[in-house]
């Protein structure tokens, strides 16, 4: 999946709360051992540069949140009316 | 000006409490206490990545025991931590916990000793002293580091006991309560106070905080649901004298000890009553919690630590108490 591309997707008004609530997907997940270290530390990374809402950063909170917790991703992404970033999701998995 | 520090426990990841550390570090907490148990994740890995991401917030094992890891260990974790956070690093080392030992078949002897022995082995090692050592615990031949330390790191003292709490109070650079209740803390202040004058102290001169859990939610009613768990394993592990102080049917804890021995968490959390809520953590709404703070502070504590659960998510609850609780503490 290419996540850069489907962050593209986002328009820019709607980055912030896209990015709080994968973050919160993210923070809440018992799916614990799922985060890949590599990625984990890119988000802390990009959180610590508060660059959270950036491309990288969001493509990091999609993909790992994905990863974590996919259906719970997705109901977000549809409360959020990303309606095309969550049928490309769906369509691979 | 009170300091806000704020505890994580390693039973989550180490990116999760990094992000945490975070976002305190931004929302005005000065401190960040991590604590250590065997059967969490290391302490030491996860004091490294939260002082890897943060700047300027002052971190330490909160709290370690001279037990479980030798004082010679943890005088070269927090010399090497020293190194990666200069100037921002604490050590907060108690006795531990006697029930914990002895699952991993250690004796918890003379702590008061113990304590004492392994505070003086730290400090001169972190010193980069050659340390001989012939105590009533501790015996050490003669240990050097082959590297230099970099300056002085403030030890604070995890106590609960009057003893523990004076030898603090002579010791220390700091002590870590563990209580909630105004009666609890103004008692431990009081002790440590004895400790602090007998060797001619000044009472500001250390750092007091009071360790406690912590819930804070806008409903109350969620922020008590958070703190039940933590609240019934307190009950569990406090001592009569301690329930008594505070009105707490025996029997009513003797019931949650029952339960939590044999895994019965609904009828152990169920158990579980306002007062001992009241008792044993510092729980409620924003506003309701800035009052428990203001009746804590006036026994002279200087740091208020916001220990497990923090709320029913702790990312909000840490918002929360960056947006209404520490904002009326700030001038």
């Amino acid at each position: 999946m290419d996540y850069p591309k489907l962050v593209e997707l986002i328009p820019r008004e709607k980055r912030r709360n896209t990015a709080d609530k994968l973050v919160d997907i993210i923070l809440s997940s018992k799916n614990d051992n799922k985060m890949p270290s590599d990625l984990a530390k890119i988000i802390l990374y990009q959180w610590q540069q508060n660059l959270l809402t950036s491309e990288l950063g969001l493509s990091a909170l999609l993909k790992v949140a994905v990863l974590l917790e996919q259906e719970k991703t997705l109901t977000v992404l549809g409360e959020l009316q990303l309606y095309e970033i969550a049928d490309k999701i769906e369509g691979e998995v | 000006m009170v300091k806000f520090g704020i505890e994580f426990v390693p039973k989550e990841p180490f990116w999760k409490i990094t992000y945490y550390a975070v976002q305190a570090e931004r929302g005005g907490f000065s401190n960040l206490w991590i604590t250590d148990h065997f059967n969490n994740r290391n302490v030491y890995v996860a004091l490294t990545a939260a002082a890897i991401y943060t700047n300027k917030i002052t971190l330490g094992p909160g709290v370690t025991n001279p037990y479980m890891v030798s004082p010679v260990f943890t005088a070269q974790a927090v010399a090497t931590l020293n190194e990666l956070a200069p100037a921002r690093v604490v050590l907060g080392i108690g006795a531990g916990d006697k029930t914990t030992l002895a699952s991993v078949g250690v004796e918890m002897r003379k702590p008061l000793t113990a304590v004492k022995e392994a505070v003086n082995i730290i400090r001169k090692m972190t010193s980069g002293e050659n340390v001989v050592f012939e105590g009533g615990v501790f015996q050490i031949a003669g240990a050097k580091f082959f590297f230099k330390p970099r300056g002085r790191i403030p030890i604070y003292i995890g106590a609960q006991g009057p003893k523990m709490l004076a030898l603090a109070g002579k010791i220390g650079d700091g002590v870590l309560i563990n209580a909630c209740h105004p009666k609890d803390i103004e008692y431990a202040v009081n002790c440590v106070k004895e400790g602090i004058y007998e060797v001619g102290k000044q009472f500001s001169e250390l750092d007091v905080a009071a360790y406690t859990s912590f819930s804070v939610h806008e409903d109350l009613r969620k922020a008590k649901k958070a703190a039940v768990p933590v609240v019934a394993f307190i009950v569990a592990g406090s001592p009569s004298q301690v329930l008594e102080r505070h009105e707490i049917d025996l029997k009513k804890a003797e019931e949650i000890r029952e339960a939590l021995k044999a895994s019965d968490w609904g009828r152990a959390f169920g158990a579980v009553s306002p007062e001992m809520i009241g008792a044993f953590s510092v729980c409620g709404t924003p506003e309701m919690c800035v009052e428990r703070i203001n009746q804590l502070l006036k026994s002279g504590i200087s740091q208020f630590v916001v220990g497990s659960p923090i709320g029913p998510k702790v990312r909000a609850a840490i918002s929360l108490i960056r947006e209404k609780i520490i904002p009326s503490f700030s001038t």
